[in-house]
């Protein structure tokens, strides 16, 4: 989806111009003493679906609730669709929320529940039926209508809370950890309902979560937060490929981290003396670093290649060490290998060929080579 | 003096213990009303004849008639009014006292005896405690105030309608005891107070519907306290209780001043007395204290507590002069002449009564 | 649990409360009971199902059968007084006397019925107004901080710690005419004469919507406690007004709560005798002072007993209606 977007050149945070849809302005939110959000600023664009992506208790859900409306920043604004939200209370705001717990009202009826918040706006009978049937359809439940939510399963609610939250056709929708308590069948087939509504409706998505793998799916942008912080906004292959602090590297994926410091650096060039490699990792550009400063060189697991005879590039990055564990996961393996300083390393491998006497298999020696480009260096 | 007599008794008491009193554990349980014994009469008793008195008190008729009908009240002696102990004897809940074993039961009077008999039949079963009248409690102050001219010391003031409204903005109660009130109008319309017939209870309920306005509830108890502050200015009630309120608000100094009085027109004499249990578990602790309440001095020191009249004769010379020159507790022989008891009523005339009262104190 | 391999559920659970059970069993009476029921088959656990049933039977069924059985006798001076109603005539014909007068007493006399009346309608308004107060008491409470919560609640529970009595007897100095209140009015020059209040059925209302005010505010409280404050943003977030969302959403869904509340508050009022008796005045007729009349001043026990029984009647009905409300309270919740 987010690759469909790109081709397309959906990418309204690019342009200077465009205005955006939800702007975030120096907000921070405190209980008491805690800092739940810590100044954050931030700038949504219209049909954009945007991931606040982070840890329990890093700031994302209160953030989200901030813009429905349920606490008000400590100070900063937030402005939607140009308007200062500002002691705007949440039932005049133009924005509806799908709740983590899903939040149905128990002693109602779907087709009650779904009406609810039609019947607030005084729509006419006839149109909230029409309303509440079409949407009821869109989220397959046609048929479950007069149901109550306890006969309902979990996913079933889910499309519940979602077919509430979509009905009164909002601008923008929030949606609170939408995916949690689905199990990984139930979460894939939603994930792309959701992405195929957002197309057919064309509203704002915000989504919470603290799950990677759906912000990646998902998103046309994420933006990772720690203890109240943004850390990071961009697409998932921003946040992926270009990950700006351990945490994010760390965070999204997995990572192998090699702490060193530069031992020589040009503009198109530096070499990062690292002890833990027992070698000089070269990377093949210019680092905005300090001489002797402290850096990180971050490789992902799939960008190292694991051979037994050494590299035919001399100028790749290499390594030697012994297989320690392997993870078969079907479509790739998992190795875990020692480096002969003791560190551990993860490298994945496709699993190209179905059988090989050649595999490389438990303490086995092996060299581990990458590309000068796969290594990110990290400052932070 | 007094030792020797404790040492006498004691000893006659060890002396017959082994032949009368068999296995009798020491212990006697009395059941009497509340704030009627004076402060050290059951102290004195356990002194002199080492028997463990327990005493627990009531305040209704009704409820003392409720347990002795169940029965198994564990009581060995206990105290109703005698127009109560009446139907109490009948049902068989008393056993007959044994007059050798009372050697100061010549003390009582003979007058007060033979009233008594009319309930028990022989004076078999009741030894009067203390006797009192139905009349009127008023606050001085509040009465003079809104009727200057008020008849007191006469029924007028209470039950003649246009008076008695000249005092409902100051509070007006009477008793919640229909006999007794009813009795009274009956007395003072001229009728028989012995009466039984639907048509003088008629007359009587078409009296009391008249004051009824007037009056601002009907309760046996919570008048004391509402006379002695001063919520309510005149009451339909029995003289000792009228007394209670009147010493708590001579002890409140609030200025609030009581005063009793029996009516010129007579009212009704209401008797009180000591009866055993049929069940009794020590009837024989119980003619020793009974035995004790009879002797003149000990009864004398209640009526002078309680301010109540005793039944005992040779008690009143031990009586002080505060308690026994008041007229309105040991009333004068031409007033003692007008003073009549309730009459014993038929069940049927017991509903009827209840019955009517109930409908006199709702309006229904 | 000496034997290896698979234990029976049954078994598992029993274990848990074994120790006290062998404590129980050792004493010798305990042992009989259990003797005997295992002689019929009932297990230790069925004989812990069968206690709150032996508690019913002692404390409900068997009172219950007496004063049905003494409503049935005739009133007569004896002890006790009323009629056996079977007796053995001739030494072998056994006679059963029912009377049924007592209750047809209770049809005759409008005395009853009006009491009866009465005695809903004050206790229906008191718990009414118990409702009006004690809901958004429960509902502060519920929505309070946690750590004021448990404090708050035991400010609730505190005048149970006096004296019922006691606390009924303080409103008579406070509602006096030379009270508390009308002693502040005057001195404040409100007004001059005092306001008679206490013997008025206003006093009866306020005596038992005081007294009873904690028997609504706690199961009140437990409902809109558990009420997920979720569901509250849900509506706001759906263009709900605040007061709409407590109609559409508190409301309903603490229904169960209200209902328990009205009917802790309702039953037990309607056959108050206590506080009519002494804050009460000489209109307050309610059916637990006709009770108190017939027992104690007619000492007809029958008929007593026949006005109880009816009473009784009149709570069942009434606990039946409620239990239907409640059902359809829940299924709604």
């Amino acid at each position: 989806m987010a690759e469909a977007k790109t081709t397309t050149a959906f990418e309204p945070w690019t342009d200077p111009n465009a205005v955006p849809y939800i702007e975030i302005r120096n907000v921070t939110k405190k209980f008491g003493e805690f800092v739940a959000v810590d100044n954050v600023s931030l700038n949504i664009y219209k049909q954009e679906l945007f991931c606040l992506l982070g840890g329990s208790g890093c700031g994302k859900t209160t953030l989200l609730r901030m813009l429905a409306g349920f606490e008000e920043p400590t100070s900063g604004q937030i402005f939607i669709d140009g308007q200062d939200m500002a002691g705007i209370a949440p039932y005049r705001r133009p924005v509806n929320m799908m709740f983590q717990s899903y939040a149905l009202f128990p002693h109602m009826t779907v087709e009650h529940n779904v009406a609810f918040g039609l019947k607030q706006d005084n729509v006419p009978k006839g149109e909230i039926a029409d309303r509440v049937a079409k949407i009821l359809e869109l989220v397959k439940l046609g048929s479950f209508g007069k149901r109550k939510p306890h006969q309902l399963s979990g996913g079933q609610r889910q499309r519940v809370a979602l077919a509430r939250a979509l009905v009164k056709q909002p601008k923008l929708l929030l949606l609170d950890e939408p995916l949690g308590a689905l199990d990984k069948k139930l979460r894939e087939s939603t994930q792309f309902e959701l992405m195929k509504i957002q197309d057919q409706l064309g509203v704002t998505f915000v989504v919470v979560t603290h799950d990677q793998e759906e912000a990646m799916t998902l998103s046309s942008r994420i933006g990772v937060m720690n203890h109240g912080r943004i850390i990071q906004t961009g697409t998932p292959t921003e946040i992926y490929e270009f990950p700006n602090s351990r945490f994010v590297a760390d965070f999204v994926g997995t990572v192998n981290m090699f702490p060193g410091r530069i031992v020589d650096e040009d503009n198109d060039y530096v070499r990062i003396g690292c002890d833990e490699a027992a070698c000089t990792i070269f990377i093949n550009h210019g680092v905005a670093a300090p001489p002797n400063a402290e850096l990180w060189v971050a490789v992902r697991p799939e960008k190292i290649h694991l051979t037994r005879e050494a590299p035919a590039d001399a100028r790749d990055n290499c390594v030697r060490g012994t297989v320690d564990g392997i993870a078969y996961m079907g479509d790739m393996s998992i190795y875990n290998v020692r480096l002969d300083s003791g560190k551990m390393i993860k490298v994945t491998q496709p699993n190209l060929i179905r059988h090989s006497e050649d595999t490389i298999t438990w303490d086995d020696r092996v060299f581990l080579h990458w590309h000068a480009s796969s290594g990110v260096v990290l400052t932070l | 003096m007094k030792r020797t007599t404790t040492a006498l008794l004691l000893g006659l008491n060890l002396a017959l213990a082994p032949l009368a009193q068999a296995e009798e554990e020491k212990v006697l349980n009395v059941y009497n009303w509340s704030d009627y014994i004076a402060e050290d009469t059951i102290a004195n008793f356990e002194k002199e004849t080492g028997i463990k008195v327990r005493y627990d008190v009531f305040d209704s008729n009704e409820v003392l008639e409720a347990k002795l009908l169940a029965g198994n009240t564990g009581y060995d002696l206990v105290v109703p009014s005698s127009s109560f102990a009446e139907r109490q004897i009948k049902a068989g809940v008393f056993q007959p006292l044994d007059m050798t074993k009372l050697p100061n039961y010549k003390n009582l009077d003979p007058e007060l005896m033979k009233l008594l008999a009319a309930r028990d039949a022989g004076n078999k079963f009741l030894i009067p405690w203390m006797w009192g009248t139905t009349g009127i409690g008023y606050n001085v102050d509040a009465v003079k105030k809104r009727f200057p001219d008020a008849p007191v010391g006469s029924w007028d003031m209470v039950l003649k309608p246009e008076n008695l409204a000249k005092f409902k903005d100051c509070g007006v109660s009477f008793l919640d005891a229909p006999g007794e009130v009813m009795t009274t109008i009956y007395n003072y319309i001229g009728r028989d107070t012995q009466t039984q017939k639907k048509e003088d209870l008629e007359a009587g309920v078409a009296v009391m519907d008249k004051l009824r306005p007037s009056i601002k509830y009907f309760h046996s108890s919570q008048y004391i306290n509402d006379l002695a502050n001063g919520e309510i200015c005149v009451s339909l009630g029995w003289s000792g209780d009228v007394f209670i309120a009147k010493s708590r608000a001579d002890e409140a100094k609030h200025g609030v001043n009581i005063e009793y009085v029996v009516p010129k027109e007579g009212a009704l004499i209401w008797v009180d007395t000591l009866a055993l249990t049929k069940d009794a578990k020590h009837p024989n602790n119980a003619h020793l204290f009974l035995d004790y309440i009879l002797r003149p001095k000990v009864i004398a020191a209640v009526s002078d507590f309680v301010h109540y009249a005793n039944g005992n004769l040779a008690a009143t010379e031990f009586v002080s002069d505060d308690v026994k020159n008041n007229p309105n507790i040991y009333p004068p022989p031409e007033v003692k002449k007008k003073l009549f008891p309730n009459p014993t009523n038929t069940p049927a005339y017991d509903r009827l009564l209840t019955r009517a009262w109930t409908k006199i104190k709702t309006g229904q | 649990m000496s034997r290896a391999g698979y234990v029976p559920l049954g078994e598992r659970m029993a274990t848990a409360s074994e120790p006290l059970l062998r404590t129980l069993v050792r004493l010798p009476l305990l042992r009989w009971f259990f003797n005997t029921l295992g002689r019929f088959a009932i297990s230790g656990r069925g004989a812990v199902v069968l206690v709150p049933y032996a508690w019913l039977l002692l404390f409900f069924a068997i009172p219950f059968v007496i004063v049905l059985k003494i409503s049935l006798a005739d009133q007569v001076i004896a002890q006790p007084p009323y009629t056996a109603l079977v007796q053995w005539t001739e030494d072998t014909y056994l006679q059963i006397k029912l009377n049924l007068g007592n209750y047809l007493f209770l049809v005759q006399d409008a005395l009853y019925w009006k009491a009866y009346l009465n005695s809903v309608k004050i206790a229906f308004i008191s718990a009414f107004v118990c409702l009006l107060i004690g809901y958004p008491m429960a509902y502060a409470m519920a929505r309070a901080e946690e750590s004021w919560r448990n404090v708050l609640l035991m400010l609730v529970v505190l005048p149970f710690w006096t004296s019922f009595l006691l606390r009924v007897y303080a409103w008579i100095g406070i509602l006096n005419n030379t009270g508390l209140i009308n002693n502040w009015l005057i001195a404040a020059g409100i007004i001059d004469e005092p306001i008679t209040m206490i013997r008025t059925n206003f006093a009866v209302y306020i005596g038992i919507v005081y007294s009873y005010l904690p028997f609504m505010i706690l199961p009140l409280y437990s409902t809109l406690e558990k009420l997920d404050n979720t569901l509250l943003e849900a509506a706001a977030d759906l263009g709900c007004r605040p007061f709409e969302a407590f109609l559409t959403i508190t409301l309903p869904l603490s229904m169960p709560g209200v209902v328990a509340g009205f009917s802790l508050v309702f039953i037990p009022a309607l056959g108050e005798f206590v506080i009519p008796d002494l804050l009460g005045g000489k209109d307050s007729l309610m059916i637990g002072h006709v009770l108190w009349d017939e027992f104690f001043a007619n000492r007809a026990w029958p008929v007593a007993s026949a006005v109880a029984i009816a009473m009784l009647t009149l709570v069942l009905l009434l606990m039946a209606g409620q239990r239907k409300l409640e059902e359809k309270a829940e299924t709604a919740a």
